[in-house]
């Protein structure tokens, strides 16, 4: 078997369950701890709309907070957008994904994918610099914080080396490529990408929580 | 609207010797720790295990906090706040304890102590940080949870620990007992104004504060004056008057549900179907939010602060209001319990205008505002003040910028705490009451 | 039977000219990447060159490696570098059969021992020696005592170079390549199925001219053959760079001729000359013929989740383990949250029964 072989076999066939059973398991046993009854009387009885309005508002702080996180604000939500574009509509993912899910969408051209990957991974170096730099962030920043960030990066590159066949042999790059995918996979339960699904309940609840008071969260 | 300034003074020396002789309770570390956890295990839930675990440690709570724009130290990034609570959630609760355990440091008698100056002096539960959080987080409950943990291990600073038994022994605050209560409503009667106390039956309970009775009579001679013009039943109560709840302020949960359950018990004895809050912003959560679920059951009363009732009165038309005497620039501070914490923001607003006054936002209101730096009881704190100095700063500026000629508040602490930085920074703009606003322009 | 006549005098008895013969030489040095310099050292070799012997052993194979070399439709002088050598034994060229044939390949390998050529083409069944025999010699025995005295094997196709086709999943006969039973010999696998022509008459000439085999690569094929993949070679590229793919077998792309990786073209993974040497003399290569590259030269290439399966497609995706994966991991945590629970209820009743 081939590493080829191994990492578009085995190795995925295991990540993807690791990650499944991973997330499944930490979501549901982190939101399921149970809550008491609120007895005090809301001022409204909106709470869905109050928290869904705040899924979305909180990507939108106010002027007075924005003006005070413009760099991290504009850089985070642009690499993410930038890795969704890059991960989600390159040629060769959606054949991937068509082979795991059974449906795959149109693509983007190739010229625009590498784009896209480039400036989210120049953006996520630029907030590993500032991680390390911030007194704020280099304080309370850990272990997770670090391996998932480079956890993200790594893929972004293997994948830029991959698609541009620049390093090694192509099988050994595509390899690489799908082995530093499903180290992430295999991670993502495990630390704080676990955001990725938590920041839903978490946005919801404060918006539902000051929305019962009266005050848009 | 003038203060005694000899009682302001009278009041600052007080806080000199607050805490000085108040027993502490001397536990071993073990001890410390175990009650602090046995807390933790209480309080934490659902939402804040999810809140746990989306933080990812942006830090821009910290662009959200007074203490930390006024320092620039990241010590004072809110999400320390509630670390070793974050690291005992992962050890004892979450849904992969068995795996994280190993790579988790257990909580410390070292880090309780450690914690106590950062979730007291350093925070006020403003809230501020939770409008900030891009994931979501609702920091000030966790750092409320962190307090309660630490109240229990016996480790609240010195001065609150003082007025927190005070209030749990002699159900007071700062001294004030029936007997101080009665002595400033004869005052009031002699000036003409009546204050029904102890009636068996009343629709409306008044409360007031220890620090209303001791400085700010005005404000509750003037909550008089409107509840009076106002032909409204209501009363005091000479059992149950005190608004203030330091078991919030202090994390003694035993306290906070003793003072909520009092002030109850007196309004179900005179059958009051409103019970009002005077100015303060704890007050108002302590009642409106938290009394429920303290007592555990519904409240059979509606809580209103001073300032939505008077907004109320206001919309109904049966508090006419003379302009004549309010030509000058206002400027409202936001007390953060009131405001952020419980949806009372536009109330205070429309009552200024209604004055006539012209009214200014600073750069910073309603539910982004910053906070007082020390209201919510923590001007107690004497080692706190440098750093409260500081974050006053940052309201003085705000202040300024508006080139309003006063600043109006709704919380008695709000007050004090503005009036001791403004006269340690020597800034020279009053700050004042909106309810005695109110009552000097009630028409005749 | 090993003949004293030069190669240069048989390609002249043969009626090539001094000039055909030097244009031969080119090629093949340009060919083999030599510099013009060393077209006459190719000359002089190839001419003085004896003819040698080579035995040609056929076991697990479809004959389609026999039939590329040997399908030309005008005689070429590859083909006659081919009539060239001497061969001895070959099921499908040989005129003798029966006793005949094997006294044959014997009488070779012992008047030519250590100096003739094993050509071996198709897999050696390990599984049972009757699945593949030959006058009642399994293919393993007759492979032992051929390569025994040989001077190097050459491992024509992909089935004798890597188990090709027998060794497909689930291999029922338990195919295995040359390389796994002679180890003592230098082996050069010359790896497609079947290769083309000329690579293989490549290799020949360069063991006829240098007497020794070519370099080759970490799989034993001659590197100046399987050194770049077919991708790098492609004229299709440019679609791939712009990300402009056929989607299905007739649509828009499919006729405007561009890149076939959607369609399972394994060209980036496979190594070989055909982007660039073709087939049937250069006329063209599976993708110029709108069909992705099956990867062919490759050990495994029918175990790589199929033809139409494109390089960036998992080999997995089963739903129904990843629904029972998506069950078990929440009933996993509904179970710690239940167990959570029941830690802070049994907290708070011991901190009760003490206060």
């Amino acid at each position: 078997m081939t590493l080829l072989d191994f990492a578009r076999g085995p190795a995925l066939q295991w990540s993807l369950i690791i990650l499944v059973v991973g997330v499944m398991w930490r979501f549901t046993g982190t939101i399921l701890l149970g809550r008491k009854e609120d007895l005090s009387k809301p001022r409204r009885n909106t709470e869905i709309r109050d928290g869904l309005a705040t899924i979305f508002r909180r990507s939108l702080p106010e002027h007075q907070f924005e003006k005070k996180i413009r760099f991290q604000h504009a850089a985070g939500y642009t690499w993410h957008l930038a890795l969704f574009i890059a991960v989600l509509f390159s040629a060769p993912h959606i054949l991937f994904f068509e082979s795991v899910l059974g449906f795959g969408w149109p693509h983007l051209p190739n010229g625009i994918i590498l784009v896209t990957a480039a400036i989210a991974l120049a953006l996520l170096l630029a907030l590993l610099i500032r991680r390390l730099s911030h007194p704020v962030q280099r304080l309370i920043s850990n272990a997770d914080d670090y391996i998932s960030v480079v956890i993200v990066i790594i893929p972004l590159v293997t994948g830029i080396l991959a698609s541009a066949h620049i390093g090694a042999r192509y099988e050994t790059l595509l390899a690489i490529h799908f082995l530093s995918v499903e180290a992430l996979f295999v991670w993502f339960p495990f630390g704080k990408l676990m955001h990725t699904a938590l920041t839903f309940p978490a946005r919801f609840r404060a918006g539902a929580e000051f929305g019962r008071r009266g005050v848009k969260a | 609207m003038n203060i005694d300034n000899a009682a302001f003074r009278d009041f600052r020396e007080s806080l000199e010797h607050l805490g000085s002789d108040t027993p502490s309770e001397i536990l071993s570390g073990e001890e410390q720790v175990r009650r602090a956890k046995q807390t933790f295990m209480d309080k934490l839930d659902g939402p804040m295990a999810v809140d746990l675990t989306t933080c990812v440690h942006c830090g821009m709570c910290a662009e959200a906090c007074h203490y930390y724009e006024a320092t620039q130290d990241e010590k004072y990034a809110p999400v320390r706040k509630f670390e070793p609570l974050r690291r005992f959630y992962r050890r004892e609760l979450s849904p992969m304890r068995w795996l994280f355990r190993p790579f988790i440091r257990d909580v410390t008698a070292q880090d309780l102590e450690a914690w106590q100056e950062l979730v007291y002096d350093a925070c006020t539960g403003c809230g501020r940080c939770d409008m900030m959080c891009p994931m979501g987080v609702r920091l000030s409950p966790l750092i409320n949870v962190m307090r309660q943990g630490l109240a229990s291990a016996g480790l609240v600073p010195a001065e609150l620990r003082a007025l927190q038994i005070e209030q749990r022994d002699n159900d007071t605050v700062f001294g004030v007992g029936a007997g101080k209560l009665r002595e400033v409503i004869d005052r009031l009667k002699q000036q003409g104004i009546e204050v029904p106390l102890d009636k068996s039956r009343a629709e409306v309970l008044i409360l007031t504060t220890a620090v209303e009775v001791l400085l700010f009579s005005a404000a509750l001679s003037a909550t008089a004056k409107i509840m009076n013009r106002l032909d409204a039943d209501w009363t005091i109560s000479s059992q149950g008057f005190e608004a203030a709840n330091l078991g919030l302020l202090s994390g003694d949960e035993a306290t906070q549900r003793q003072a909520a359950a009092r002030i109850v018990e007196q309004a179900k004895t005179c059958g009051a179907k409103t019970v009002i809050l005077p100015e303060s912003g704890h007050a108002y959560q302590a009642m409106r939010w938290e009394g429920a679920n303290e007592l555990g059951e519904a409240l059979p009363f509606e809580v209103l602060a001073i300032s939505e009732f008077i907004a109320r009165e206001l919309d109904a038309g049966r508090l006419p209001l003379s302009t004549a005497t309010n030509g000058s620039s206002v400027t409202y501070h936001d007390p953060c319990r009131l405001g952020r914490h419980s949806g009372v923001i536009e109330q205070p607003r429309q009552v200024l205008k209604a004055l006539g006054m012209e009214f200014r936002e600073a750069d910073s209101n309603g539910r982004e505002n910053y906070c007082c730096g020390g209201g919510c009881a923590e001007y107690v704190i004497k080692r706190s003040a440098p750093l409260r100095q500081k974050a006053f700063e940052i309201k003085k500026r705000e202040f300024d910028e508006t080139g309003a000629d006063v600043v109006v508040t709704s919380c008695a602490n709000c007050r004090i705490n503005l009036m001791i930085g403004a006269e340690n920074g020597g800034w020279q703009t009053p700050i004042e009451s909106l309810v005695e606003r109110v009552a000097a322009s009630l028409t005749e | 039977m090993r003949n004293d006549q030069t190669l240069g005098d048989y390609l002249l008895a043969q009626g090539v000219s001094r000039r055909g013969f030097l244009k031969f030489c080119s090629a093949t040095a340009s060919l083999m990447a030599l510099p013009p310099s060393a077209v006459g050292q190719v000359a002089e070799a190839l001419a003085a060159a004896r003819r040698p012997s080579v035995i040609w052993l056929s076991f697990q194979e479809c004959t389609g490696c026999t039939e590329s070399l040997t399908r030309s439709h005008a005689p070429t002088v590859e083909s006659l570098i081919f009539d060239a050598i001497s061969l001895d034994y070959h099921h499908t060229l040989q005129a003798a059969s029966g006793e005949g044939a094997e006294a044959a390949r014997i009488a070779a390998m012992q008047e030519s021992a250590g100096e003739y050529l094993l050509v071996v083409d198709g897999a050696i069944p390990l599984g049972n020696p009757a699945y593949s025999c030959i006058a009642g010699v399994s293919n393993l025995e007759m492979l032992k005592e051929t390569a025994a005295n040989a001077a190097a094997v050459i491992a024509v196709g992909t089935c004798a170079a890597f188990g090709g086709i027998p060794h497909a999943s689930p291999n029922p006969t338990g195919a295995v390549a040359v390389s796994d039973i002679i180890t003592d010999k230098p082996i050069i696998n010359v790896s497609g199925c079947p290769p083309i022509p000329v690579v293989i008459t490549g290799v020949l000439a360069h063991y006829l001219i240098f007497g020794t085999i070519p370099e080759l690569d970490a799989l034993g094929r001659p590197a100046a053959f399987f050194g770049q993949n077919i991708h790098d070679r492609c004229y299709r590229r440019p679609f791939y760079e712009r990300g402009q793919f056929a989607h299905t077998f007739d649509d828009e792309g499919a006729r405007k001729g561009w890149c076939l990786y959607e369609l399972g073209c394994k060209g980036p993974t496979t190594y070989n000359a055909c982007a660039t040497l073709k087939w049937n003399e250069g006329t063209s290569y599976p993708i110029g013929s709108g069909h992705g590259c099956l990867g062919c030269s490759e050990p495994d290439f029918w175990d790589k989740g199929g033809f139409y399966r494109p390089i960036a497609a998992g080999l997995w995706g089963s739903h129904e383990a990843l629904l029972g994966a998506a069950a078990a991991g929440a009933a996993i945590g509904v179970g710690s949250a239940l167990a959570a629970r029941a830690r802070k209820k049994k907290a708070l009743a011991e901190e009760e029964t003490a206060s």
